[in-house]
């Protein structure tokens, strides 16, 4: 791994029954194991209700959409909600181009996205 | 002093800024970095800045895992020229392939990608933030993408 790579945490919390994970640092192809790796323990635990968090995250690029490509199939596939929040004005335009909008709610902020997950 | 280039003048094209990156995943971000300062000292947009950024990000990485897949010690060479208000950034590895030229003009089909087919993302998301992109590659030498924005 070259010393440019930021270090990527993924983390977990709760909000009520909403389970958040926020991701801090680059969603590229280094961030594929933590992502799916805290996707999978959430659905372990039996979430059905997620946001991603992208509040701290300032770069993705196509191998990261498609580990978030990933992470919206397998939602489909286990029945679950799935939103994203914290993405910036231009992650946000890409996601609507690419066409993930379709699958999972995009919203400004964490709390709109566990507001309307939680409704 | 030497002035930078000012988008309210027209001026001789820069002398060109050249990168010769280690060819490994992280340091598209040098390139990204150092083409959106350019872009910003030109005058351009935000939004077309990021866009620009994503661009590179795509162009530099496609070059580090495809172009220069398998060979030891390569390098991605990077070039960018400001020229009146285009500027322009040619990424180039040092493995010629052959492109599937049919990549990157429709938007991707995200229920194949959903199936975890390779859809030409990065090089449809190259076409979405650049005024022009032109692939090319030479038997033997290698391939480039030429891309160029400009400043409105």
């Amino acid at each position: 791994m070259a010393f440019l790579d930021d270090t990527l945490e993924v983390t977990s919390r709760q909000h009520g029954k909403v389970t958040v994970i926020d991701i801090k640092g680059d969603v590229t192809t280094f961030a594929d194991a933590k992502i799916s790796e805290a996707y999978t323990t959430a659905t372990e635990a039996g979430a059905q209700q997620l946001v991603l968090n992208f509040h701290h995250s300032n770069y993705i690029n196509s191998a990261g959409i498609a580990i978030l490509i990933r992470i919206v199939t397998s939602c489909g596939r286990n029945g679950q909600k799935l939103a994203m929040s914290g993405l910036n004005e231009h992650f946000q335009k890409i996601f609507r181009m690419v066409g993930l909008s379709q699958y999972a709610d995009i919203y400004e902020t964490e709390e709109q996205a566990v507001a309307a997950l939680s409704s | 002093m030497r002035r930078f280039w000012s988008p309210k003048r027209t001026q001789p094209a820069e002398q060109p800024i050249e990168l010769r990156l280690p060819s490994t995943l992280g340091y598209e971000k040098v390139a990204m970095d150092t083409v959106a300062t350019v872009a910003a000292r030109m005058g351009f947009r935000p939004d077309q800045i990021a866009g620009l950024r994503t661009a590179v990000s795509e162009a530099v990485t496609n070059a580090i895992e495809h172009g220069n897949s398998g060979i030891r010690n390569a390098e991605v060479h990077v070039v960018i020229t400001v020229a009146g208000n285009a500027l322009t950034v040619r990424v180039r590895d040092q493995h010629y392939r052959r492109f599937n030229r049919g990549y990157g003009y429709d938007r991707p089909d995200l229920e194949r990608a959903l199936q975890g087919e390779d859809v030409g993302m990065g090089m449809w998301l190259i076409r979405q933030f650049v005024d022009e992109v032109e692939w090319t590659g030479v038997p033997g030498q290698g391939n480039e993408v030429r891309m160029v924005l400009r400043c409105q």
